[in-house]
């Protein structure tokens, strides 16, 4: 019943968008440096876009926007909570999710429940719970004709989808290799405070907590793992075996993630993958994809080398805009895009090689999606003042991955 | 000590490397013949210096044992006592007391005896020296694999080969898949083009872990790090150098050669939490340091727990190098992918030319003894060393690759690399143990 009525609701907003003249009433939730980025982006990419809402975790992180996009005082909203009474706000019909990605789950579930269109910074989840509430709120998404689009903008940068033509038209033959890298030095680190309580801090400084994150697998390399997903025509990897460490990075500063992983993601037909990400500071950079096939290879970026070699010529947009010019064009014209589902694929592959090497286990998908029974999506009524001991960093052959039994011991259940 | 060593005289100077040349010849001559002895000493007398003796006298009638060599006396007798007690060697173990060699020169005094043929299965580490001293000595050898722990070690070794091509000597390289039937009927058919232009491939040595030995209480500081040497990478190069070597040499062989450039990433994760091996370290700080467990970490070892790297070969085609250890995972394997198929490298071919292996193999291990004697009687001596060296080097500049964070090219690990990790032979003699600090993941390159 609740669901028939949602899509009634939901249908009417896209055909008075298609009148070209109703405004995109935006509200930002996550308003630290990606979604003011993402914030100006959006209004610079189409005409009738206005920012009308802010939530963050915290106030200090309100004022630039604020101040942009001259936003009222009673719709700027602070707390862990922010979000949902942002959402409630009837006027808003679009939202920006750029919070740390632990929290995306819930805040985009939130969104789409209360008809929202969005688009979410990447990664979208940080665990296979999280992923999964991804995929279901995107499932509701296109039942009530919502727009979702991903901070993965390589699927909008020109010399990516013409390349990526090319490829799924057979250019380079079968796929039956690929690699892809974000191997580069360190990012920010918000120190902590004298009597900054545990969450506090760890929010703040939410790169280096994989509850927040996801590790630097998920929060950064997704892109190029999105990109390796997108050239399979998005058909998933089978299998999963990695390593990692945390080698250089040790001070607590730095949380409990990892600074490099390497992964090897099967594809089917036994296509196998290479997949590294490290941040570690004065080592050599490599942030890049490539897919070969039986009759040439590809940079996934513009250049075709082979039997069909070809080199994209043509324009070159901003991407990060590029995004959304897409998102609102297509909620204009009534057919809105739906990258809930890709995205949150693309991100448990990210998590999947995570906690493949944090266990320095092998095991399929459908075992990750199926019985792994991890779970870090925060709990509904956390509080800021919380106290909440920093994670213990993985050591294969200690690390708990929860629900996965050896292959040894799997008789005895 | 053993005194009675110096029975054979001096093994130094140019002029000596001509007679040794020319008694290769004589013995290359003898052994066509087919009935004379091909006598072998032993160097290194652990776990795999026995079993390759037991391999070496499997693979033909006419081996007899006469001389072993080791660090430890007690390695040493009690390797003659364990070939000598088994009835399938009756008459074919003949090591008289004169001929049994321990210490830091053991094979210095080895290389002096009237060996035909050298085995060499001791840490890797000291491979090059070894290997020198032995074809300058003019001995045929079989090397266990890796062949050295550092770039210089591998150049000494190239050096080595290059000098017993001269001299018409045989060495011959524990990296038996390169005399497995499966492995080698597989390799001819992709070399053949029977899975098209080479374009991926993938190898792995994943396992569980490895021992880590105490210190016995007569025992020297450096002689327990030879002892434990698989935790030192100057001793063993590292799990990557020490194992994975078997995997990453069939990838070069798959492409006639080493990659040109590499990328890894790497670290050491677990081995300092694994409980067993943190008490055995803290004995051994104990014993050497009056009864201290202050500093017991340089005791634990230095190697790291995984590197996964990536080889890129000289057609451009950048293949997984996946090695390590953690409790309780396990992958050994090779995989090489072409634009008309695939091969696992070792029995079959999926693809256009499908095909599976129906021969039967005898064990490698002595089959590539096997082939060493039957190349030297037939006066066509293999030489592995170069290859050998090559398929080391790559493992030795993955791990550089993982340990500083940098692309290692191979052009500058040939031309312009510095690394030398272990002491000169003086130093040794002079019985100074040597810790290198773990590697970071951005170590300066050198």
């Amino acid at each position: 019943m609740a669901a028939g009525t949602l899509v009634l609701s939901g249908a009417a907003s896209p055909l008075a968008y298609a009148q070209g003249s109703d405004e995109i009433r935006v509200g930002v939730v996550g308003c630290g440096g990606r979604g003011s980025g993402a914030a100006h982006d959006c209004v610079n990419s189409s005409p009738g876009v206005k920012i009308v809402a802010l939530a963050d975790s915290f106030e200090d992180r309100l004022g630039g926007l604020k101040k942009d996009f001259n936003v009222q005082d009673d719709r700027c909203f602070v707390g862990l909570d922010s979000y949902k009474k942002l959402m409630a706000l009837d006027d808003i019909n679009m939202v920006i999710l750029a919070t740390p990605p632990g929290f995306r789950p819930p805040q985009f579930a939130e969104a789409i429940r209360r008809g929202k269109h969005v688009f979410m910074e990447k990664p979208v989840a940080v665990c296979p719970a999280g992923a999964k509430m991804v995929i279901e709120a995107s499932e509701l998404a296109t039942q009530k004709g919502l727009g979702v689009v991903a901070g993965t903008q390589r699927r909008h940068q020109t010399e990516y989808v013409e390349t990526m033509k090319r490829i799924h038209d057979g250019a380079i033959g079968d796929l039956v290799s690929a690699q892809c890298y974000w191997n580069m030095g360190g990012l920010w680190v918000s120190e902590r405070q004298p009597g900054q309580s545990d969450v506090d801090w760890q929010i703040r400084n939410w790169l280096y907590f994989t509850w927040l994150s996801g590790d630097h697998i998920c929060e950064q390399h997704v892109h190029n793992i999105d990109v390796i997903n997108w050239a399979f025509k998005d058909v998933q990897p089978e299998s999963v075996y990695a390593v990692g460490g945390r080698q250089y990075r040790t001070d607590p500063k730095y949380g409990n993630i990892f600074d490099h992983f390497g992964v090897e993601f099967s594809y089917p037909g036994d296509v196998r993958t290479i997949s590294t990400c490290r941040q570690i500071e004065g080592t050599a950079n490599n942030v890049s994809e490539r897919v070969v096939g039986t009759k040439g290879w590809s940079d996934c970026c513009g250049t075709i080398v082979g039997e069909n070699a070809w080199r994209y010529r043509g324009p070159r947009a901003n991407s990060y805009v590029q995004e959304h010019t897409d998102l609102i064009k297509s909620i204009r014209d009534g057919k809105p895009l739906n990258e809930g589902k890709q995205i949150a694929e693309s991100t448990l592959c990210a998590i999947m090689g995570r906690e493949s090497a944090y266990s320095r286990q092998q095991f399929t998908r459908s075992w990750f999606m199926n019985r792994c029974t991890l779970n870090l999506v925060p709990a509904d009524d956390l509080k800021l003042s919380d106290a909440m001991p920093v994670p213990a960093v993985a050591i294969p052959g200690q690390y708990q991955l929860p629900g996965f039994v050896r292959e040894g011991q799997r008789g005895r259940g | 000590m053993s005194s009675q060593t110096n029975n054979t005289s001096g093994t130094n100077g140019g002029a000596l490397a001509g007679a040794a040349a020319t008694a290769a010849v004589l013995g290359q001559m003898a052994y066509a013949q087919g009935s004379d002895r091909i006598k072998v000493g032993m160097l290194g007398c652990g776990g795999r210096g026995r079993g390759a003796m037991q391999n070496c006298l499997d693979a033909d009638p006419a081996v007899e044992i006469i001389a072993v060599a080791d660090l430890f006396e007690r390695q040493v007798k009690s390797a003659r006592d364990g070939l000598m007690r088994r009835e399938q060697n009756k008459d074919r173990v003949k090591i008289n007391d004169d001929h049994m060699f321990w210490g830091f020169d053991c094979h210095e005094k080895l290389a002096a005896c009237e060996a035909d043929l050298l085995l060499m299965a001791t840490a890797p580490a000291f491979r090059g020296r070894q290997l020198m001293a032995a074809v300058k000595a003019g001995k045929h050898v079989f090397t266990e694999k890796p062949i050295a722990t550092d770039v210089a070690g591998c150049k000494e070794v190239m050096a080595a080969s290059k000098l017993a091509q001269e001299k018409g000597l045989a060495i011959v390289a524990g990296t038996q898949r390169r005399h497995q039937g499966s492995y080698v009927a597989t390799m001819q058919r992709i070399h053949d083009g029977a899975i098209g232009e080479l374009v991926g491939g993938q190898c792995y040595w994943y396992g569980g872990g490895i021992w880590f030995k105490g210190a016995e209480k007569d025992m020297t500081e450096l002689q327990w790090q030879c002892h434990n040497w698989y935790h030192f990478t100057w001793l063993s190069g590292d799990q990557i150098c020490e194992q994975h070597i078997h995997n990453i040499d069939v990838m070069n062989w798959c492409f006639h050669g080493p990659p040109k450039k590499i990328m890894a990433v790497g670290g050491r994760q677990w081995r300092d939490s694994n409980a067993e091996q943190v008490n055995t370290a803290k004995e051994v700080c104990r014993q050497f340091n009056n009864g201290s467990e202050a500093g017991w970490e340089k005791y634990n070892g230095d190697i790291w727990d995984h590197i996964y790297a990536e080889l890129e070969y000289p057609n451009g085609a950048r293949c997984l190098s996946f090695s390590g250890h953690s409790p309780g995972t396990q992958r050994v394997s090779e995989r090489i992918v072409g634009t008309k198929g695939t091969s696992d490298c070792h029995n079959s071919i999926r693809g256009q030319n499908a095909w599976v292996y129906q021969g039967k193999d005898i064990d490698p291990m002595v089959q590539e003894h096997i082939n060493l004697i039957a190349s030297i009687r037939s006066g066509k001596p293999l030489n592995e060393g170069q290859r050998v060296a090559e398929s080391t080097l790559t493992a030795i500049g993955a791990r550089m690759a993982a340990g500083t964070g940098q692309v290692v090219n191979w052009d500058w690990l040939m031309n312009e690399c510095k690394q030398s990790l272990v002491p000169s032979q003086a130093e040794l003699m002079a019985g100074k143990p040597l810790y290198h600090p773990i590697a970071t993941g951005r170590d300066p390159l050198v």
